[in-house]
């Protein structure tokens, strides 16, 4: 059982397509985050201060590289 | 041997980092400037300066020498195992951290839960980075001595003095500023080596191909993603389970070097952005330490030992005056490791141990100094036991070993700590201790109950576990804080007025 010997049926593209899940679970909860707590701390807010996008972002990118790799 | 140029590339960025450490000193006038940077920086400094202090030489080496035998499945360590805990950071946890206004992470728990686990906490994280020190301070010896032919003392007394000045002089300031410009120079020391050994390996399409070439052994060489009962030490399940929900969730968020940089950004927003844009550069790693591993194979296969594979290309490809610029970047990622424990295990001390338990109301300047003495004595201490490295080859292992048995645990106490306001002192104290306890026990029978190389992460995941499980137990049957007493502290329960008798500094 320490060894997740009961995993061992899962495939490899099933396996992949659970880290893919999980940038996608983490792009989701980001576009849950409210408007306030993103521009939290910012006196005049433009476009470029949302987190929302820099975190979009970021998992497209790594979303990509599993995807290749 | 280096060049003439190579030697003047190297002694410049040496003379060039402690002369930009000792500007920023200037601006160090009470223990806040020293500690925190005056809550001064921008996101994209601590950004940087993330990024630096998580990679070292040894990352170079060793990384290149885990692709060489195993393949890109070593770069989940810094995908998988970076970018989803420094979003959680970035989002969740880096916020109440920077607004409940603490300069620790143990102060965090202290405030938490009680001064038991503050105290286990912290003398952890101090000993496991007082140990690190004379490690980093080693290889910096051992890098060197071949290279520019000194004498490893001379080596550790140099790199002692360089760093231990505008640390102790400059603070976290000059400490980040630093990163900056080592974290630009390690970026392009590294992609020299990989854009250089891609045109000899004949491009990327060359390097696949004389990889696929060499049989059924390297089939799996490109896949990150490894079955869950391969023999290498990465597969997918100790991936998910150890690194990703684990360890890189400890490690970005418990990390007092990691998280100190965050709480010294100039406001929540900074705080936050700075973890999204460490995130961003932080996916350029594995290209710089991984790739390096496969050009090495792909030209020179068959090597018995993969941690030459790096050495072996520079040595090999790079022509004088790129070898200095690489050997510099080298150089940058050990000192910026060194910098960032100096200063927060001298945070770690002063605000954990000595302001705590020691002296409480003593003034400002007085932590200042405190600060620096303790920044001074963990200089001499690293370099005092550096050599101990060469009497005990396997230290380093041994410090990582030590530091994964803490890592679940002290996860687990963090994370039933901010989200689940039923969690008890007690829960927390057992918690921790019993964690530790049971990722000691896992390690020592790891060869009767484990199937993998280095089962690792299986043991943080467990021990993560048996945090959790004593935790929740422990806390079920013991009282927990009045809600007042965890205002700010846990997840749902907003700070009260600091008038109020319950706010958390009565």
């Amino acid at each position: 059982m320490l060894n997740f010997d009961w995993l061992t049926w899962v495939s490899l593209p099933a396996a992949k397509g659970v880290f893919l899940a999980l940038f996608v679970i983490s792009g989701l909860l980001v576009l849950l985050i409210p408007k306030r707590s993103i521009y939290e701390g910012v006196e005049n807010p433009r476009w470029w201060h949302n987190l929302k996008l820099w975190a979009l972002g970021v998992l497209a990118i790594i979303f990509t590289i599993y995807v290749i790799f | 041997m280096l060049s003439g140029i190579d030697y003047f590339v190297v002694i410049a960025y040496m003379v060039g980092i402690l002369v930009l450490g000792l500007y920023f000193a200037r601006f160090v006038r009470s223990a806040d400037d020293f500690f925190l940077s005056g809550k001064s920086l921008p996101f994209w400094v601590i950004g940087m300066s993330i990024v630096a202090t998580d990679i070292s030489a040894m990352d170079f080496v060793g990384v290149a020498g885990q692709s060489y035998r195993f393949g890109v499945s070593v770069g989940n360590f810094d995908w998988l195992g970076s970018i989803p805990a420094m979003l959680l950071a970035a989002f969740i946890f880096i916020p109440y951290f920077w607004k409940a206004g603490v300069y620790t992470i143990p102060e965090y728990l202290g405030h938490r839960y009680n001064d038991g686990v503050r105290a286990v906490a912290s003398l952890t994280w101090i000993i496991f980075f007082a140990l690190d020190v004379g490690v980093l301070f080693w290889a910096t010896a051992v890098m060197l001595e071949p290279l520019m032919g000194w004498d490893p003392w001379f080596s550790i007394i140099v790199t002692a003095i360089v760093v231990g000045l505008y640390t102790f002089l400059g603070g976290l300031t000059a400490e980040v500023m630093n990163d900056v410009v080592q974290m630009i120079v390690m970026f392009v020391g590294g992609a020299t080596v990989v854009v250089v050994g891609l045109y000899h390996a004949g491009g990327w399409g060359g390097l696949t191909d004389k990889i696929a070439a060499m049989g059924e052994a390297y089939r799996n060489h490109f896949e990150l993603v490894q079955p869950a009962d391969t023999k290498t030490p990465f597969p997918w399940t100790g991936i998910l389970f150890g690194l990703t929900l684990v360890m890189s969730n400890a490690y970005m968020i418990g990390n007092q070097a990691i998280v100190q940089r965050c709480l010294a950004a100039r406001s929540v927003w900074h705080a936050k952005a700075s973890m999204l844009c460490g995130a961003f550069f932080k996916m350029f790693i594995p290209m710089l330490v991984m790739f390096p591993g496969l050009i090495a194979l792909a030209m020179y296969p068959g090597m018995e030992d993969g941690d030459q594979a790096f050495p072996t290309l520079v040595k090999n490809l790079l022509p004088p005056g790129l070898r200095g610029l690489l050997f510099a970047g080298l150089l940058a990622g050990l000192m910026s490791t060194i910098d960032s424990i100096l200063n927060s295990t001298a945070t770690l001390w002063t605000k954990d141990v000595y302001q705590r338990f020691i002296r409480k109301d003593a003034s400002d300047h007085h932590y200042l100094v405190v600060g620096r003495l303790a920044t001074v004595i963990l200089l001499i201490f690293g370099v005092i036991t550096a050599p101990l490295s060469k009497l005990f080859p396997g230290i380093y292992v041994a410090i990582q070993t030590f530091l994964s048995f803490f890592q679940g645990p002290a996860f687990s106490v963090l994370l039933l700590g901010m989200f689940w306001r039923r969690a008890t002192q007690w829960g927390g104290l057992v918690g921790l201790v019993g964690g530790i306890s049971v990722a000691v026990l896992l390690f020592i029978f790891k060869g009767r109950l484990f199937t993998i190389e280095a089962p690792f992460l299986y043991i943080s995941w467990w021990s993560f576990l048996a945090g959790v499980l004593l935790n929740v137990v422990v806390s079920m049957v013991t009282r927990p804080h009045p809600n007042g007493r965890l205002a700010g502290l846990v997840y749902g329960l907003p700070k009260v007025p600091q008038n109020s008798c319950e706010a958390v500094v009565c």
